[in-house]
């Protein structure tokens, strides 16, 4: 029990490490097809465009806050940006179209966060708010025609033909996994070792104490929104190299399925508590259940409904190891007798 | 002398139960019916004098009818999670399983059993659907009320089960056949006023009834406005939140029925837009997102106001992504309007906690924050 309780992690980081296991096992027992090169690539290709926008749900739960506007943000820039440049037959090279889209991203980032620090208001209905603001704009004002891949810069084109490591007959590795690697560990550094990302934890965990020892509390979130926005547009120009094309109906309306998996990955929604390890892992889980549940006979409308029961089966075992250890109605009674 | 003494104490209680009601009234209109019927009126009022030929057009205003009652409902649902402190976001999850059920009941009864014989159960296949509805919203009653999980996690983890199960169970395909007397009241109307739009208004009274005029709401009121408060008053938060996440599974259930009945046909992912459309109309409506103050004449205006927006945007041949931009614009200026006006009030005292509700008071630091 106490060796198990250390494995855990402080977000149960450690069950669902195992958890992945033992569906990486079943899945290799009842398919011959799965454990292959090929199964892992296209798992991680899958993953990691939900990875980028987990990063940004992450640091805005942790933070106490609920985003559901970063695919409108995510695909306004990269749309926005790639469309731009076919139209003026500029190619501003791939580092160039991040660069645009992030700035893009991060405008609409300094919105949200200004409207949610300066009034303090609920970032659930804010965020709801701009969303629709944001692809209402995208739709109206910059285009609502899809953008295929002949008509798309070269850099983006290119691009998304670069592989990282290709195994004959098997796949490839894509060549995005570094800068997304790069994005989870700089993330990571950020949370764990910067006097910004301990004010995040800090203001997720109480606001009021945070204010208290003296973090600008207002200037903190805004700058947090500000970078969100940002990794959402650098989420979305990926989501554009992967798919080849730029279609600015896509992406708003996943952004639930990706809160999901953050909170799988053992985040807090009341903020404070939260890791990007989880997160990675709780990313990892729901497209490894996605991918694969075809592979080993389970047709693929049970998807939905296995990430479903499988957030329900996690958070309530969170909720009664709560329960357990706040032991709280006799806590109630104790202070009622002491007065 | 015992009389006497009844009578004393039964005025005190009728006074004190008046004052209340007038401390809550004055808590409520303003943050709901009050500004909406203003709301309402202005914007009627625009696409009547920009585009009157279309948009004052008895077919126009019938559609206005016909399009609001689903999300409505959909809107009252939320606003009663809302009351509690709670969300619902598997409600349009619920309103289409319960409309693949009846759906489903139908078809199958038809080829098994004949067209004859679907029709003349056809009023028990509808209460099936409801039912339904109630059932899926006990599930979220248990999950949040006796393993005690937050609503928002609870509802996030069953709108995907439910919307899963509802795949599995379609194979992803739209399904078609519902009773005939569904898609009669669908285009049936009285004196010019579509029936449905009636069945909205008469469900509203309803809830506003069991929300205002019954224990059981004063519990729901009492347990989102303070929940510790509830507990001391020997509230089970158990009964009330299971009971509150029952309705709102009936209601979700009653939205399938109407989706059916505007449109025969049943699938997974109708409506997927909405679940965010009916927080919208519950924070318009005046509904407190941390628990407490919600008025069901503010959501049914604040629906009114929405559909009325929508169908001048079209009168007046704006796009429905102009819509989604007047939409957001429309929310945060009202959540801005009413921060500045009621900034003093909730600064003097911090946001009342939302979630799993007594178990806030041992830990407030923690997990008493705002959602």
């Amino acid at each position: 029990m106490q060796i198990l309780r250390r494995l855990r992690g402080a977000n149960n980081e450690g069950v669902l490490l195992a958890v992945i296991i033992v569906v990486i096992v079943l899945m290799s027992i009842a398919s011959p097809a799965f454990f292959t090169p090929g199964t892992f690539f296209s798992l991680a290709r899958s993953s990691l465009v939900p990875l980028v926008f987990a990063l940004g749900v992450l640091l805005i739960m942790i933070s106490g806050g609920i985003d559901v506007s970063f695919p409108a943000i995510a695909i306004f820039a990269a749309y926005t940006t790639v469309a731009w440049s076919s139209e003026a037959s500029f190619d501003p090279s791939i580092v160039g179209v991040f660069a645009i889209a992030i700035v893009i991203g991060a405008l609409w980032g300094l919105l949200n966060g200004v409207v949610i620090a300066r009034f303090r208001l609920p970032t659930l209905i804010v965020t709801l708010g701009t969303q629709g603001i944001i692809k209402g704009i995208l739709l109206t004002y910059i285009g609502s025609t899809y953008i295929s891949a002949a008509k798309l810069p070269d850099s983006v084109a290119e691009a998304g033909d670069t592989h990282l490591l290709d195994v004959p007959g098997a796949g490839y590795l894509h060549g995005m996994l570094v800068p997304v690697v790069m994005i989870v560990v700089v993330i990571w550094w950020m949370l764990k070792y910067t006097t910004f990302g301990r004010s995040i934890f800090a203001i997720g965990g109480d606001a009021e104490a945070a204010r208290r020892v003296g973090i600008k509390v207002v200037r903190t979130q805004v700058i947090l929104y500000v970078l969100v926005g940002a990794l959402a547009a650098f989420g979305g120009v990926i989501f554009v190299i992967l798919g080849k094309n730029a279609n600015p109906q896509t992406l708003v309306g996943t952004e639930l399925d990706i809160i999901a998996a953050v909170v799988l990955g053992g985040a807090s929604i009341f903020g404070g508590r939260g890791s990007v390890f989880g997160t990675v892992l709780g990313v990892v889980l729901v497209q490894l259940i996605n991918n694969n549940l075809v592979l080993i006979g389970v047709p693929s409308t049970w998807q939905r409904a296995a990430v479903g029961m499988l957030l329900i089966v996690g958070v309530s075992i969170q909720a009664l190891a709560a329960m357990r250890s706040r032991r709280q109605p006799v806590l109630v009674e104790e202070e009622v007798s002491k007065a | 002398m015992s009389g006497n003494d009844l009578n004393g104490l039964r005025d005190a209680n009728q006074k004190l139960d008046a004052g209340f009601a007038g401390i809550v009234s004055r808590i409520q209109v303003p943050r709901g019916a009050g500004r909406m019927v203003l709301l309402l009126v202005i914007t009627f009022a625009f696409f009547a004098i920009m585009n009157p030929r279309v948009f004052l057009n008895p077919v126009n205003l019938q559609n206005i009818g016909v399009a609001a009652p689903e999300i409505g409902l959909i809107g009252l649902a939320m606003m009663l999670a809302m009351l509690t402190g709670g969300i619902d976001l598997s409600i349009v999850a619920i309103a289409n399983v319960s409309a693949i059920t009846v759906s489903s009941l139908y078809t199958a009864i038809s080829v098994g059993a004949g067209a004859q014989t679907a029709e003349s159960l056809s009023g028990l296949i509808i209460l099936a659907g409801v039912v339904m509805g109630a059932l899926l919203g006990a599930v979220n009653g248990v999950l949040i009320s006796v393993v005690g999980i937050t609503p928002i996690l609870t509802t996030l983890g069953t709108m995907q089960l439910f919307n899963g199960l509802a795949l599995v169970w379609t194979g992803g395909l739209t399904i078609s056949g519902a009773p005939s007397a569904l898609q009669m009241v669908g285009k049936a109307t009285v004196i010019g006023i579509p029936v449905l739009f009636l069945i909205l208004l008469i469900v509203a009274v309803l809830l506003a009834i069991v929300v205002d005029r019954t224990p059981i709401g004063r519990k729901i009121q009492l347990q989102g406005a303070n929940p510790v408060a509830a507990r001391y008053s020997g509230i089970s938060a158990r009964r009330t939140l299971m009971l509150t996440y029952i309705i709102s599974g009936l209601l979700g259930g009653i939205a399938g029925l109407v989706f059916l009945s505007r449109n025969p046909s049943a699938s997974a992912d109708y409506g997927s837009s909405y679940v965010l459309l009916a927080i919208v109309i519950a924070v318009l409506g005046g509904t407190n997102p941390n628990g407490g103050f919600a008025t069901v004449t503010g959501v049914v205006l604040a629906t009114l106001t929405l559909q009325v927006v929508s169908s001048g945007f079209t009168a007046l041949r704006l796009s429905a992504y102009e819509y989604a931009i007047a939409q957001g614009v429309l929310l945060i200026a009202v959540m801005v309007f009413d921060q500045l006006r009621f900034r003093r009030r909730r600064r003097a005292s911090p946001g009342s906690s939302s979630e799993t509700v007594a178990i806030a008071t041992a830990k407030r630091g923690k997990d008493g924050t705002r959602p």
